[in-house]
Parts: C-alpha cells; sequence; structure tokens
C-alpha cells in the first residue's frame, strides 16, 4: 500500500517533470524562429588557370564567406567601417598625416590593414579607451579566419574591383605559394623546385613524356618537345597556357589520338606548387 | 616566494596550535596544499629550467667560439648523436573526415556530447554537495543544532552514490574522447599530459577524504574529533575544487587557446596552457552555478520526501531539508547573471568574432529562451517563498506585500524577455511603420536588461526577508526596533529608484561608455541586501516569536515548484553547454585545430533543446537510482530496529 | 468572487500591452499605431498569466479561493447546467483557438527583410554597366537648365511614379494599400534623405527584382523601370523627388572627394 502511494506520488512527479521539459523543448522547437548556424567554410581551391574575373568572384566569396569580414564591415552594426569605397580611398590614406605605415600604394595599403589592423585605425573605430590607436580587428592572416596570401590577394582584388578602380594584385599564376603558410606544412613538404628541370624529374614527368630540355624520357605519353606549337590548337577557344595546365590537373579532359585515357595520375593539381606549374607550363610553352 | 610565504604560514598556524588535533587538521591542510604547491612549481620550474638550458647553450657557444677549428667536428658528432629523435610538441593536425573513426552504430559527436553532459550533471552535484554539507556542519557546530549535522549526514548520503556515477561518466568519457577523437587527444594530452597525471592522483585524494569523511561520520562526531571531521570535509572540498579547475581549464584551453605559437605548437609552459583568457571567469560561473544547481537537486530530493512522508515529524523534517536547500540553491541563484555577464564580456575582449557569433548570431535566439527559462526558476523561486509565510504565524502581516512584489517582477521579466530583433508579420510591419518598435526597440538593448535584471534580484531577496521576518515581532524600544523598517522601506525604495534611474540616463550616454553604468547598478542591488540583511539583525536583536514555526505546513504545489526550479536548472545547464561548446563553430581548438568531423557542423537549436531534452530524461532515471539507494539501506536498518 | 481578480489582472494587463504599449508609441511616432508583435505578446501573456497565478494561490485561502469555484463548477450536482455551458465554452473556444490557426490566409510568412540593403558595387541598367559607387547625376552639372530639368522630372513623376508613391510623394497614393510592404515615402527622414542620388537611380532602374537577397526582391511591387523610361527621364525623376520632397541627396565622401 505505502509503497503504491509513493509511486503513484512518483508517477505525477515525473509526469510533471517530463512536461516541463517538453515545454521548453516545444518552445525551442515553435517559438522561436529557426535559425540554421552556417555550414562549416570550405577553404579555397585556387588552379592556376584562373581569370581576373573568377580571382575577383573567388575575393567576393571570401569576403562574404570564410573571410568573415562582413560581420563587422557592414551598415548594420557600425563595428568597423563599410569598405564599399576603400579601392579609391586607400589611395588616399596613405597620405593621411595619421598614417604611419609603410604602404606605398592603395594596394599595399589594404594588404596592410588586413595583416596589421593596427597600424591605421579609422578615426571612431579603435578598441575604447585606446584614442583610435588600436584596432579590434583580428589579423586576418592569422587565427580563426587565417586567410592565405593568395587568399588575401583575391580579397583586395574585389575590394579594388568593387571599389571602381584597377585591379593592381598579380594573379595566382605568378610565383604566389599555393600551400597556406602553415608551419607545419611547409616543414613537412619537399621544397618547391627552382627549375623546370627539377620539376619534371621531381613529378616523373619523364618516365612517360619526352620533355624540351631533357634528351632521355619514356614513351608511354605523347611527346611534348612540339607542344609549344600544338597547345594553342588542340582545343578549339583555349589558350595554349590554359590547355597544358587542364592537362595536367584533370589529364582525361583531353586525350591525344593514339593514347589511352586513365593512364596519367590525375592528382598532380594537389602536389604541384603554383610556382612549378608556371615552371612547368613555361618550359612546355618553350618560353624562358 | 609564493612557496615560501605559505610555509612560513603553514609554521604559524602550526606553532599556535597547541593541541595535536589541530596539528593533525593543519598538517591535513599542508597535505592538501600539495598539489597547490605543485602547481606552483610548475609555474616556476619552467623559467628555471629555461634560464638553465640557455646558461648550457651559451656556455657551448663560448666554447664554440674559443676553439672555432673543433666547431665542424662537433657538429659532426651531433649529427651522429641523433638516434631515436625525441619527442617535442607538435602542431595541431590538419585532419580530413577520413581521420575520425567510426564506430558502427554510435554518431561520434552525439555519444560525446551525451556522455560528457551526464558526467557534468553528475560532477557538478557531488562538487557543490560536499560544500554545503561541510557549511551545515560548521554550522551544526556553531550553533550546537543537532539538527543541522543530521542533515548534513543525509545530505551526503544522498551523494554518495553520485561521486561513483560522476567518476563512471567521467571514465567513460575519457574512453569515448579516445575512441572517436584520437587525434584531437593526442594533441591535448601532448600539452597537458602532466597535468593529466595530477589529476588523476587528485582522485587518489578525493576519494581518501570522501570515505573518510562519510564512514567516520558518526565516530567523529563531537569534540576534538569533529574537527577532526570538519578538517575532512576541507579536503574534500579542495580536491573536488582542484579536480573542477584542472577539467575547466582543458575546456577553457579549446576555447581560448593559450600558451601556443601562432601555427599552434605549444610552448611548453603549462601554466600558460591553463591559465587562459576564459579559465577564471569559467571558474567561477561553474562554481557558482554548481552550488545553486547541488542545492536545487538536492531540494527536489526534500520535496520527493515530504510528499511522501507519512508522518508529521517526517513531513516537519523534509520540509526544513527542503527550505534548507532552496536556500542554498538562492544563494548560488543571486549572483549567477553577474558571473554570466562576466565570463560574456570575457569572451567579447577575447574575440570579437566569437562575441557577436554568442550574442548577434545564430544563437541571439537561444538567449531568449535563456531568459524564458531564468524567468521560470526565477519565478518559481518566488512562489516558493511566498508559499513558506503557511509556516509562520505572523504573516498575514506582510501578505498584502506579495501581490506588487508579483507585479513588479512580473513586468521586469517582460522587460528582459523582449528579443532585441522583433518578428513581426508583414501587417505587424505596417501597423508599425518600419522594422524598429519605438517602444519595445527600447527593452531591447542591455541597458534595459540590466535594470530589469537587478531588480529582479532585490525583489527576490524582499521575498525572502519577508519570509524571514514574518514569525518574529520585534520587542524594545531602541532606535532600530522602532523606526528600523522605515529606515528598509527607505533603502529599497532609494535603492530601486537608483538603479532605474541610471538606467534611463545610460540611453542617453554613448554605448562605450553605457556598460560602464552596470557596476553601480549591481554595487546598488549588493547594498540594498547587505545593509539590509545587516538591520534585520539590528532590529530583531531583541524580538519574540510568535509562536513555533510550522515545519511542514506546506501546500503540495509548493513542492512541485521546486521541482520546477530543479528541472528548470538542469535544463538550463544543458542548454548552456551546448552553446559554451558551440561557439568554437568548426574548430576543436579555436583558431588552432581546426575540426574536420562529419560532426563539425553547428547544430540548430531544436536539435540541441531535443538532445538536451533526452540526457536530462537519462539523467533523472539515474538521479532516482541514485536517491533510491540511501533508501534501500535506509530500509534495512529500520526493519533491524524494529 | 474571488476567483476574478486574477482574471480581471490578467485582462488589464493584455489591455495595457494590447492598446497602451501602441498608444504611447503612436504619440513619439505619429501615423503609426505600433502594436507589440504577436510572437513577444505570447510570450508576455504566458508570463502575466503565470504571475497571475502564482501570486493569488501562494496561500490556502488564495488558491482554494480561485481553484475551489472551478472544482465547484465541475463536481456539484445542482449545476449541471452551468458546467455544460461552461464545458462548451471552453471547447468552442478551443475551436476557435485551432480555427484561427489552419484557416487560409494570405498574409506573406514572417521574414527579416532589410528595406535598404547595401547596394552592389555595378549594376546593369539601359544595357550598359553602371559603377554604382562613382556614380553622379550627370544633370546635376547643368546648372543652367536646373529648373527645366526639375519640371520634366514631375511630368515623369507624374506619368509613372505618383499613382503609388503619392501626390504628396509620403508614400499613399491610389494604389498604396494594395501593396505589402508599402511604397517609399519620401518625405520620411529615414528614405532618400539618407540615400545617394546613385542608389535611388538603382532603385527607380532595377526595380523589386533588383534587390539582394537580404531586401526580399519577392515582396516587393517596384518594376524595372529601365525598360519603360529612358536614363535622361530617371535622372530627372530623382531630381524632382529630392526637389518636391525638400531633401537633400547624400554626398559620400568619394563622390565628394571627386568633385
Amino acid at each position: 500500500m505505502e509503497g503504491n502511494k509513493g509511486n503513484s506520488e512518483l508517477g505525477k512527479i515525473l509526469v510533471y517533470g517530463l512536461l516541463i521539459m517538453l515545454a521548453f523543448a516545444g518552445y525551442a522547437k515553435f517559438g522561436i524562429p529557426l535559425v540554421i548556424p552556417e555550414a562549416p567554410p570550405v577553404e579555397e581551391k585556387i588552379t592556376g588557370a584562373m581569370t581576373k574575373d573568377q580571382f575577383v568572384a573567388m575575393g567576393d566569396k571570401i569576403f562574404h564567406g570564410k573571410g568573415t569580414c562582413t560581420l563587422c564591415h557592414s551598415p548594420v552594426g557600425g563595428r568597423a567601417p563599410v569598405l564599399d569605397a576603400v579601392g579609391p580611398r586607400s589611395s588616399e590614406r596613405i597620405k593621411d598625416p595619421r598614417y604611419k605605415g609603410k604602404a606605398k600604394t592603395g594596394e599595399e595599403y589594404i594588404r596592410e590593414s588586413m595583416m596589421e589592423p593596427s597600424t591605421y585605425v579609422v578615426a571612431g573605430f579603435g578598441k575604447p579607451g585606446t584614442n583610435d590607436t588600436v584596432s579590434p580587428m583580428p589579423q586576418i592572416n592569422k587565427g580563426a579566419i587565417g586567410l592565405s596570401d593568395v587568399e588575401i590577394n583575391a580579397v583586395i582584388s574585389y575590394l579594388q574591383k568593387s571599389g571602381g578602380v584597377e585591379v593592381t594584385v598579380p594573379l595566382p599564376t605568378g610565383a604566389a605559394p599555393a600551400a597556406p603558410a602553415g608551419g607545419a606544412e611547409a616543414a613537412a613538404a619537399p621544397k618547391p623546385a627552382t627549375t623546370a628541370e627539377e620539376a619534371f624529374n621531381k613529378y616523373g614527368c619523364v618516365t612517360c613524356h619526352v620533355v624540351p630540355g631533357i634528351a632521355e624520357g619514356g614513351d608511354m605519353g605523347p611527346n611534348l618537345t612540339k607542344l609549344a606549337k600544338e597547345a594553342g590548337s588542340r582545343k578549339p577557344g583555349m589558350s595554349g597556357q590554359a590547355y597544358i595546365i587542364e592537362s595536367i590537373s584533370t589529364p582525361n579532359a583531353y586525350v591525344v589520338k593514339g593514347f589511352e585515357p586513365d593512364m596519367m595520375p590525375s592528382d598532380f593539381a594537389e602536389k604541384i606548387t603554383m610556382s612549378e606549374m608556371n615552371l612547368i607550363v613555361n618550359a612546355l610553352l618553350g618560353k624562358k | 616566494m609564493k612557496v615560501r610565504f605559505m610555509f612560513s604560514h603553514v609554521k604559524k598556524v602550526l606553532s599556535q596550535c597547541s593541541t595535536g588535533v589541530y596539528r593533525f587538521g593543519a598538517a591535513l591542510a599542508l597535505l592538501l596544499a600539495i598539489p597547490a604547491l605543485s602547481f606552483d612549481y610548475m609555474d616556476i620550474s619552467q623559467p628555471v629550467l629555461k634560464s638553465a638550458a640557455n646558461a648550457v647553450l651559451a656556455q657551448k657557444a663560448w666554447a664554440n667560439e674559443a676553439a672555432p677549428a673543433a666547431a665542424p667536428a662537433a657538429e659532426a658528432k651531433k649529427e651522429e648523436k641523433k638516434g631515436p629523435a625525441e619527442w617535442a610538441p607538435q602542431p595541431p593536425p590538419k585532419l580530413e573526415e577520413k581521420d575520425y573513426p567510426v564506430v558502427k552504430g554510435f554518431n561520434s559527436r552525439l555519444t560525446v556530447w551525451f556522455i560528457a553532459q551526464l558526467h557534468l550533471f553528475f560532477g557538478a552535484f557531488v562538487l557543490a554537495v560536499p560544500i554545503f554539507v561541510w557549511l551545515i556542519e560548521i554550522t551544526g557546530v556553531v550553533t550546537k543544532d543537532k539538527r543541522y549535522d543530521d542533515m548534513a549526514h543525509e545530505f551526503m548520503k544522498v551523494a554518495m552514490t553520485g561521486f561513483s556515477l560522476a567518476a563512471s561518466f567521467g571514465g567513460l568519457l575519457s574512453i569515448a574522447l579516445v575512441v572517436f577523437y584520437p587525434q584531437f587527444m593526442t594533441y591535448m594530452t601532448g600539452i597537458f599530459g602532466k597535468v593529466m597525471i595530477f589529476y588523476a592522483l587528485a582522485f587518489f585524494a578525493e576519494s581518501f577524504f570522501l570515505y573518510t569523511y562519510y564512514y567516520g561520520w558518526d565516530k567523529m562526531s563531537d569534540g576534538n574529533s569533529k574537527i577532526v571531521h570538519i578538517g575532512l570535509g576541507l579536503g574534500l572540498n579542495l580536491a573536488g575544487v582542484f579536480l573542477m579547475m584542472v577539467s575547466n581549464s582543458w575546456a577553457s584551453f579549446m576555447m581560448a587557446p593559450s600558451g601556443l605559437d601562432d601555427s599552434g605548437v605549444f610552448q611548453g609552459n603549462v601554466w600558460a596552457a591553463i591559465n587562459g583568457h576564459l579559465w577564471n571567469p569559467i571558474n567561477i560561473h561553474r562554481f557558482v552555478a554548481n552550488i545553486a544547481y547541488g542545492g536545487s537537486l538536492t531540494a527536489a530530493y526534500a520535496g520527493y520526501k515530504f510528499l511522501m512522508a507519512k508522518t508529521p515529524q517526517e513531513k516537519a523534517h523534509y520540509d526544513w531539508m527542503g527550505y534548507t536547500s532552496f536556500f542554498i540553491a538562492i544563494i548560488g541563484l543571486l549572483p549567477l547573471p553577474f558571473a554570466g555577464y562576466w565570463l560574456t564580456k570575457e569572451i567579447y575582449d577575447y574575440s570579437q568574432q566569437m562575441g557577436i557569433t554568442l550574442m548577434g548570431g545564430a544563437f541571439a535566439w537561444l538567449f531568449i529562451l535563456q531568459a524564458v527559462l531564468i524567468g521560470a526558476i526565477f519565478l518559481s523561486a518566488n512562489y516558493y517563498l511566498w508559499c513558506c509565510l503557511a509556516r509562520s504565524n505572523g504573516s498575514h502581516r506582510y501578505s498584502f506585500m506579495i501581490k506588487p512584489i508579483a507585479i513588479v517582477i512580473v513586468t521586469m521579466f517582460l522587460a528582459w524577455l523582449t528579443p532585441h530583433t522583433l518578428v513581426m508579420s508583414s501587417t505587424e510591419l505596417t501597423q508599425i511603420g518600419g522594422a524598429h518598435h519605438p517602444l519595445l526597440g527600447k527593452l531591447g538593448v542591455m541597458a534595459a536588461k540590466n535594470t530589469a535584471v537587478n531588480f529582479l534580484i532585490v525583489l527576490t531577496f524582499l521575498s525572502f526577508q519577508i519570509y524571514n521576518r514574518s514569525n518574529k515581532k520585534a520587542l524594545g524600544d531602541g532606535f532600530w526596533a522602532q523606526n528600523g523598517t522605515s529606515v528598509q522601506i527607505g533603502l529599497y525604495v532609494a535603492g530601486l529608484c537608483n538603479i532605474l534611474a541610471l538606467g534611463i540616463y545610460s540611453y542617453y550616454l554613448p554605448a562605450s561608455v553605457r556598460i560602464g553604468l552596470s557596476v553601480p547598478q549591481v554595487t546598488t542591488t549588493l547594498i540594498v541586501i547587505v545593509a539590509s540583511f545587516i538591520m534585520d539583525g539590528k532590529i530583531f536583536n531583541k524580538s519574540e516569536e510568535l509562536g513555533e514555526t510550522k515545519w511542514g505546513n506546506m501546500p503540495v504545489r509548493s513542492q512541485y515548484a521546486l521541482f520546477t526550479l530543479t528541472i528548470g536548472f538542469t535544463w538550463l545547464m544543458g542548454l548552456m553547454g551546448y552553446v559554451r561548446s558551440a561557439i568554437r563553430q568548426h574548430w576543436h581548438v579555436y583558431t588552432v585545430f581546426r575540426d574536420n568531423s562529419p560532426g563539425a557542423f553547428t547544430p540548430t537549436l531544436p536539435y540541441a533543446a531535443a538532445v538536451v531534452t533526452v540526457i536530462v530524461c537519462v539523467f533523472i532515471a539515474l538521479v532516482l537510482f541514485m536517491f533510491w539507494m540511501p533508501m534501500l539501506a535506509a530500509k534495512k536498518g529500520s526493519s533491524g530496529e524494529h | 468572487m474571488h476567483f476574478l481578480k486574477p482574471i480581471i489582472g490578467v485582462f488589464v494587463a493584455y489591455l495595457l500591452i494590447k492598446i497602451g504599449v501602441p498608444f504611447l508609441g503612436s504619440l513619439s511616432h505619429p501615423g503609426t499605431w505600433p502594436v507589440v508583435p504577436t510572437a513577444v505578446m505570447k510570450m508576455y501573456l504566458f508570463f502575466i498569466i503565470a504571475g497571475a497565478f502564482l501570486a493569488s494561490t501562494f496561500s490556502d485561502e488564495g488558491y482554494n479561493g480561485l481553484v475551489g469555484p472551478i472544482v465547484d463548477l465541475y463536481s456539484n450536482p445542482s449545476k449541471a447546467t452551468l458546467r455544460l455551458c461552461a464545458i462548451s465554452a471552453v471547447s468552442l473556444l478551443g475551436c476557435w483557438v485551432s480555427y484561427q490557426y489552419v484557416k487560409p490566409s494570405f498574409e506573406a510568412p514572417v521574414e527579416l527583410r532589410s528595406v535598404h540593403p547595401a547596394p552592389p558595387s555595378s549594376a546593369n541598367m539601359w544595357g550598359k554597366t553602371f559603377e554604382l559607387q562613382t556614380l553622379k547625376n550627370p544633370l546635376r552639372e547643368d546648372k543652367a537648365n536646373f529648373a527645366k530639368n526639375v519640371e520634366e522630372g514631375g511630368i515623369v513623376y507624374y506619368k509613372n511614379c505618383f499613382y503609388c508613391h503619392g501626390d504628396k510623394q509620403d508614400g499613399k497614393g491610389h494604389f498604396y494599400q494594395a501593396f505589402n510592404p508599402i511604397p517609399a515615402n519620401f518625405v520620411d527622414v529615414g528614405t532618400i534623405a539618407m540615400l545617394t542620388e546613385s542608389f535611388v537611380f538603382w532603385r527607380i532602374g532595377t526595380g523589386g527584382p533588383g534587390l539582394p537577397g537580404e531586401g526580399a526582391p519577392w515582396a516587393t511591387a517596384m518594376p524595372v523601370w529601365h525598360t519603360m523610361i529612358s536614363e535622361e527621364e530617371a535622372w530627372k525623376a530623382v531630381m524632382f523627388i529630392y526637389e518636391q520632397s525638400g531633401n537633400k541627396p547624400r554626398v559620400t565622401a568619394t563622390v565628394a572627394e571627386k568633385k
């Protein structure tokens, strides 16, 4: 009898507790507008064959996504200056008497502001109590945002383009390193090749191809000594440079007559650095 | 320096102790200080070791300069000697999805979430209970009231099963982490390895004190042995707090890593890694919350026993126990909002990005839910206090005040609940004439919230104060006995006016100055509470009781208020655990070690609420088991007596 | 009649929020009726009812006074008719609430809409690309024909715009009640007064569909005017609405520098 009384009392308490929790959870589900947090950002892949517009578009994407710039640089919160006109303004800024940094051009000013935000703090946007000498902005090449040099260039190109001035940053086909400057990766990866010959040997190109400048080579793949003339006409509407880059990164995109597809490894795009790719492409095109 | 000071202090204490018992107690304290000392040692050892190493290097350099010819040879030798590479701190690895083991049938993230939360629930409970058990025991010794001692003993009995459950879940958690996130654990042990060993060792101290404290309770019940017992209780609490702070340091390191270089490589100073930006704010917040939570859990236990009680004596005992537990919970609850504000402020200071994610981004609405929950907690707490008036004989003198208090409390809640961004339909948008509401918009900002929360705390204290004096009548014709209450009324009115005025004034200030005004508001609240508490002592210096307090004369619904308090607290703890963890977003260690597992995404609020509900249900089932254990023992005991 | 007190209290609180808040709000913003949004209202009411219940049941007398009549109503054999009425009333109330939830409605789903979202860097209108950051009104240079241009802008306005934006430019033209959101009120300080001419020009040129996502391009009825009027007419209309509403276009730092 007593046990029954206790059990029914306990049952009541448990039902009451459950109802309360369901009310909480129900409020979370039905009483509050559903906000879906953004998915983790995907690291941008930079390929060698990138046009200026693509580069600017990538900068746009980083600016509004991974770079988290709009968290503060938006007209809503007023936490940081709106950057719609930073392109033209940047070249004015370096003439400002308050400016003490090293930048000589607008582009350098923007890059400096991103990597060392406290060099020049726009009036009214400094940390409270520092009289606009310390910026609350994080260094965007470090920490949670951690943009690589190429990504920073992309963002600058976007800011310049949207500000209506000429894009001055180098495109990634230059000698810019593709890998982000993580201490670990730089230490672990083998040294990038410095000459075309080194690059050809490093990736074993000569096992299958005969390449310009190296006498011996295999015949599993097409002979590449005459590629300089043929590359531009292999695929209609595609430049020789773009064709070579495509053939290295996705070999099956165009298979030369008389050779089998799937013979060439398809992971070169992940291994070859930008500078190496540049060396290889220039050598194959006969440029020095 | 610190070490030396501590030693001299301990010596002084020892020399002052005449009896051996005191000596024993002091020796115990010294024993307990060992972990603390070893921390100090770690702190100082790094620079010492470093400077020693530098000295050796300098000597070598000097030797090289003196004999340049020998240098290449020496270098060559070094190369030869290298042998197997020594272990060195590693940078966090860049993981991919394939680096995370998959155990069929288990969702890695959910499993760890479940176990960690259950471990935290039990850990928080068994950390909190010894703290107030110890304080109640001392109260019993000071007041010579045997009831306190019995109650403390009973609390301890309830918590005993909790210790083993907390430890079991702790073991399960570490195994789950190794199974599901091996690389992450490798990285963490690479930094905290030494501390983890100390952590594990501290469990021996914890168990030693726990068992001697609990099983020695009846043996060491009077005279000097009681003091030894209190010493054991102190040891138990110190060990517990040490354990909490160490494990907090891992959580705060994951949120705000310190002691690393830019690429996440550990710099070798463990103390720097522990003493991160958020460590102390989290320590304080958790410590205070644990006390409130532990109190509410024992209050629920007492409430349940109260409802089951068969005799008036039993009823009276459990009513009294429930009230004491409730009182402890409220003591923890009142400072909790301030501890929370401090933590949030430190999060903003550490990383503005993290702060905006927390308060302005996807989680902004979570804080509306939090406000609702805290509203439920505050209301049920006040309701319990109002119900308590039924125990007193003179309560009719004050019951007229309850309704005004309720009205002010509800009004302040509504201000506190009002979201910053209003969700409105397009019709409402048209009627309002824009997205900004001229009145409610003003309630959405921090100035209003601070004012409201200070009001709530002051009024909750007022409810308590009313209950506290409801069974007393001041005697004598001193100033305080005659006019004390009028002074108190004046104090309350002035205090509340000041809080309100500061709140309104802060609207006219720039945002950076505005935040600073919360300090005088909090100070006002504290002054009102402390001053009127002291005045109560003076007013009732000479007083008479209006008949005996009718313990046990409580309605059933008041006990349900206690259950609401407990469930609200537990659920809220689970929810805030989710958000604390979720603001790291897709990072294992924020900004340093990226989480690339399939569970790296941030779950939505309804999903988290569902998970928390299930966890709390499992927890309640285990708590029933925990409460049932001592009853099982008690049954056998009572049947033996008959 | 003890149990009526908390009910009256809740009702008074409800009226205060339902009418008092909009009334006070309308004093500071004449012409609007700033109601408390339903989502907030529900939260408020829940806590007001809970508070009223708790404040009147903490003592046994209060509890019996509030709950006693209800228990009596449901258990007293002599009150069968009243009981039946009460049960029907509660059921009907439930039906009404359910019906309110499920009945079809033309109300757009609740969304957070930004009224003046950040403009894109460039916009395609009249077959060419305008760089909005540096764009200026070419007709402003022509000081001599200013009055003439404004007058011609007025003709454009009255031929095209005034049906919605109104004779007084207050957003209350003939059709305004048919639209949701309502047409922009140019006299208000919160619209064209805080925008540049190039922004207004862009809003005319690309209309509702030209808005970015946060501006909810699907919601507004503003047409894409660059397919219907000429570039010059658009600039003239811009000049007219500024002149007529007594506002000055905002000049951004870049534009000012370039002058």
